[in-house]
């Protein structure tokens, strides 16, 4: 639950949002930011449908990187 | 990478004092995760400890609450709508899955919003259970509107108020705090400075890899070696000192500090948050008028004493024994954020 991943913003009608992470998309909330704060191609970190705050592109690709294993084993218990 | 981190490791084992235990806490789940799954606790030296604390919030909902999320799905005109981690966590009663009641699993709080639209002849009642990440998230989703039918069920806690807690309880005797990420991102790295002003407690924010854990750890032993108690941020590019002002607006417009209930552990001042008086029309708790149930405890079960770090899972008898992942018989080996959880799955490396 606590889980947070970095997505990439590709669509905004604040306060929703389409972001996209790994070929993956999702509806998340602006809500939790000043709506002039993220524009389609910045990177923010999701909460819970949620994105908590905004992030620049290499911190965002250092925690995928570390990320990728991690979500893999918790995808594969949520299966079970 | 590799080579970076056989670095930090000798750092660390050369600054660990050897007259001394030294006691690193941290108080979420994803750490306690990285920590167990890449065996980071075979790499410290002997007189450091890493314990995990209260990082995971299905493991400290009250079972009342809980009890209640169950009768409420229960009823004809409701759906109780909650993450996946809460289906399982078993009560006296059984879990909201085991009832058998009308209820959803949602990612996130806005989906809530879409079942009340397709359910407008129901209640949706959203447990909303968590901490500062998750809180945020409700109160966000609160301020886009929701439709008159949905109902939220509280059980949310805060972080930097149960790490207090923690240091006026002479049994746990922690060195130091590792902060988690994501919640510092909401409340913001000042929130933890009254553990090195008032406790003088190293604390450093860290995130979730294993090399930036370990960065933490050696940054709170070059404070311990220095005689320096400081709030370091080694997670960077997320958190900032005074974290997201705006989410903070939103939890406390929509809610207010009090007393909550911690399953096991009881009443603790001002931990928590209820839904504001001036919004009861949406706390279901107000709403159903649900009533405050006295916890049974689970027999055999120490899962409050693994929370507030006075014990490793595998002290409790039912460890991988009675109680596993399949067949949860607390709270802890529910949620994949409970101690008890990670380290059936991944602590070949506990000591
Ligand atoms: S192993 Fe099960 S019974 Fe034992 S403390 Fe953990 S959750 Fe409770």
């Amino acid at each position: 639950m606590c889980v947070g991943v970095p997505m990439k913003i590709v669509e905004i009608d604040y306060p929703m949002a389409v972001a996209e992470a790994k070929g993956v998309r999702r509806t998340i909330s602006l809500m939790l930011l000043p709506e002039n704060e993220v524009r389609v191609g910045d990177y923010v970190m999701v909460h819970v449908g949620n994105a908590i705050e905004k992030i620049d592109r290499e911190a965002a690709d250092e925690i995928w990187k570390a990320l990728d294993e991690v979500l893999e084993v918790l995808d594969r218990e949520e299966e079970d | 990478m590799k080579e970076k981190v056989k670095e930090i490791v000798q750092a660390i084992k050369k600054l660990t004092p050897k007259k001394r235990k030294i006691k690193i806490m941290n108080v979420c789940g994803s750490h306690e995760h990285t920590i167990t799954y890449y065996g980071l606790r075979s790499l410290m030296p002997e007189n450091l400890e890493l314990v995990p604390g209260p990082g995971c919030p299905v493991c400290v909902c009250s079972e009342s609450d809980v009890i209640n999320a169950i009768e409420l799905s229960k009823r004809p005109d409701t759906i109780l709508v909650t993450y996946g981690d809460m289906l399982r966590v078993p009560t006296r009663i059984g879990s909201i899955r085991s009832n058998g009641g009308n209820y959803r699993m949602v990612t996130a709080p806005h989906e809530v919003i879409k079942i009340a639209e397709e359910n407008q002849n129901k209640l949706v009642v959203f447990f909303s259970i968590g901490f500062e990440t998750t809180t945020a998230p409700t109160a966000a989703m609160i301020e886009a509107g929701i439709p008159e039918n949905v109902k939220i069920l509280t059980s949310q806690k805060l972080t930097p108020e149960i790490m207090e807690v923690l240091m006026n309880d002479s049994k746990v005797g922690v060195d130091a705090f590792i902060a988690p990420g994501h919640v510092s991102a909401i409340v913001g790295s000042n929130a933890w400075r009254i553990f090195p002003e008032k406790y003088g407690i190293p604390t450093v924010v860290a995130g979730f890899e294993p090399q930036n854990l370990l960065l933490a750890i050696l940054r709170i032993l070059y404070q311990i070696a220095e005689g320096r108690a400081e709030i370091e941020n080694v997670y960077r590019g997320v958190v900032k000192p005074e974290g997201n002002r705006k989410a903070q607006g939103l939890m406390y417009k929509y809610f207010y500090k009090t007393a909550v209930n911690w399953r096991g552990i009881g009443y603790i001042p001002n931990s928590g948050l209820e839904i504001r008086p001036e919004y009861s029309e949406i706390d279901a708790k107000v709403f159903f008028e649900l009533p405050e149930i006295e916890e049974e405890k689970v027999p055999g079960c120490i899962c409050d004493r693994i929370v507030l770090g006075k014990a490793y899972p595998n002290e409790c008898k039912l460890f991988s024994v009675a109680c596993t992942p399949r067949n949860p018989k607390g709270p802890c080996m529910v949620s994949v954020e409970g101690a008890c959880n990670i380290w059936y799955r991944f602590g070949r490396n506990e000591r």
